[in-house]
């Protein structure tokens, strides 16, 4: 026995067609009746408990799949249309559709995990598949990011729960550190000093962690000192971009210049070099010119 | 010093920081200006105001931007405390200057924060789940400290050790929701508690009383601007 031969048990088919014509108009105007109502009574009652994307998308489906229960379920049935090539038909429209929404159920998926586990907050800097940014929101499928040159990426939810995340500000400190080179001849524990003193004049160089500033090695060109400072997440980025420039200048000022690449050559016997004056050149004099 | 003026007015805070404020009336409007040795710091119009202006200390933890609400000042000397027992010692805090206008209907409204004390910042607690608190660095005293009112107040802390062990404090971490600032000619300070529950686990809160009963209470900036305060309590979870 058929699925519409049961359902046409109770609901008997009607043979005339003016009455079939009015009585699928009264059954699609009282559907579409109780599917507003209800759509109505879920909005008040969801409105606030979901954001109003969310809210639409679950309103219309309710209020279509109504709709399409009243037509397959009654006016079918009804009307003596026999529904059992449906099944058949939905099965494998239920395969295909499967097959095809495999990808956004897995994005959905990850979506419900990520707002359990909450790697990443609306707001934060993160590092999510390279794409660098502040998270803008986090969807039920998709998460957007606004890259720091203001670029809208949508990321899929199934990419951003299997690849690693980066959360720039998931802790409360952050550290940098600079490679500060000076001149051999200059004194190190003078730079080291003047460096602590800086840092500490940063209300955000935190007290603890403390910093460290030290001598790391002694370099072909340079001594260098390694300076690491603690600074809160969210004044990090420009604590760094101060602080090596006050760095550099209050060094300067203080006699001791950063080094750069220089090399200085032994000749294993003294050159022969004369002294030139080139009168047609201004009175320059140019020396060390070897003579051959 | 720290009172209600009416404008116009000029008012030099310190000869040694020569920071001045000066509010003059332009029509119905008044102008604020604070100035440090001579150069423009801060100005602003108060547009279709006669008010009042008002100066007085406010909670340390506004500076240089809002971000944190926690004072952690730690001891120069650790302190040891017997199990049971309950001692009261001074400590010192920093002050920050406000600067509020109020109306006719008594409102107030902060204009300006300033200060003349160090501003500096630490972490108490884990990287994760610890805060980030303004940090001032005191010695412990046992009786009321000479502080200079521009610069520090003195804190009046009970603590109160409620744990089984002899306890080294080192440390106690203050919320700014709950401060209560009182202030006279000279000096200011305030009153607070510290409960030790154990090694890990002590709590500080303030008292709504003034360490002197001539002390003005100086008007709270969470107060006046009305935020919903959920704890005034500072709960110190990572060790004294």
């Amino acid at each position: 026995m058929s699925n519409s031969t049961i359902i046409s048990q109770y609901i008997p088919s009607l043979s005339d067609p003016f009455l079939q014509i009015i009585t699928v108009i009264l059954i699609l105007f009282f559907t579409i009746l109780i599917g507003k109502g209800i759509t109505i009574y879920l909005q008040r009652s969801l409105k606030d408990k979901m954001d109003k994307e969310h809210l639409n998308i679950l309103l219309k489906t309710i209020y279509y799949g109504l709709i399409v229960v009243a037509i397959i379920g009654i006016i079918f049935p009804l009307l003596n249309i026999d529904t059992s090539g449906l099944l058949v038909a939905g099965g494998v429209v239920g395969i295909v559709l499967g097959f095809a929404s495999q990808s956004i159920v897995g994005n959905f998926i990850s979506g419900i995990f990520l707002m359990i586990e909450r790697p990443v907050k609306i707001g934060d800097q993160v590092n999510i598949d390279n794409k660098l940014g502040y998270v803008e929101d986090i969807k039920i499928i998709s998460t957007i990011i606004r890259t720091y040159d203001g670029l809208y990426i949508r990321l899929p939810n199934e990419t951003v729960f299997t690849t690693s995340i980066t959360n720039y500000v998931a802790n409360l400190t952050r550290r940098f550190e600079y490679v500060v080179g000076i001149r051999y001849e200059d004194d190190a524990d003078k730079a080291i000093k003047i460096i602590k003193g800086l840092i500490d004049d940063q209300p955000y160089a935190l007290v603890n962690p403390s910093p460290s500033v030290f001598v790391d090695n002694l370099g072909d060109n340079a001594v260098n000192i390694i300076v690491r400072v603690w600074a809160p997440a969210t004044e990090w980025y420009d604590m760094k971009t101060k602080l090596l420039w006050i760095i550099k200048k209050t060094l300067e000022k203080n006699g001791i210049e950063i080094a750069f690449p220089q090399r200085t050559v032994w000749f294993a016997s003294e050159l022969n070099t004369k002294r030139i004056d080139t009168e047609h050149e201004n009175n320059v004099s140019i020396r060390g010119t070897d003579e051959v | 010093m720290y009172e209600i003026y009416h404008p116009p007015f000029t008012t030099e805070l310190t000869d040694f920081e020569d920071t001045v404020i000066t509010v003059e009336k332009q029509g119905s409007d008044l102008v604020y200006k604070r100035t440090f040795q001579g150069k423009e710091e801060t100005e602003l119009v108060l547009l279709n105001n006669d008010g009042n202006i008002l100066i007085n200390p406010i909670e340390p933890v506004n500076l240089p931007r809002k971000l944190t609400s926690f004072l952690l000042v730690e001891f120069k000397r650790p302190a040891l405390i017997r199990p049971g027992d309950r001692k009261k010692i001074y400590l010192t805090f920093p002050v920050e200057i406000g600067v509020f206008v109020t109306d006719k209907a008594g409102n107030h409204e902060v204009i300006d924060i300033f200060t003349f004390s160090r501003v500096k910042f630490t972490l108490y607690g884990s990287h994760n789940h610890g805060l980030i608190c303004r940090h001032w660095e005191s010695d412990v005293y046992s009786t009321e400290p000479h502080t200079d009112l521009l610069h520090e107040g003195y804190i009046e802390l009970e603590i109160i050790n409620d744990s089984n062990h002899m306890m080294e404090v080192t440390k106690a971490v203050f919320n700014a929701y709950g401060m209560k600032i009182y202030y006279g000619d000279k000096r200011l300070g305030m009153k607070a508690s510290m409960r030790i529950i154990n090694k890990l686990l002590a709590e500080t809160d303030f008292s709504t009383y003034p360490t002197t009963s001539r002390f003005k209470r100086s008007m709270e900036l969470y107060t006046s601007r009305k935020l919903i305060i959920n704890g005034t309590k500072g709960i110190m979870e990572f060790g004294l």
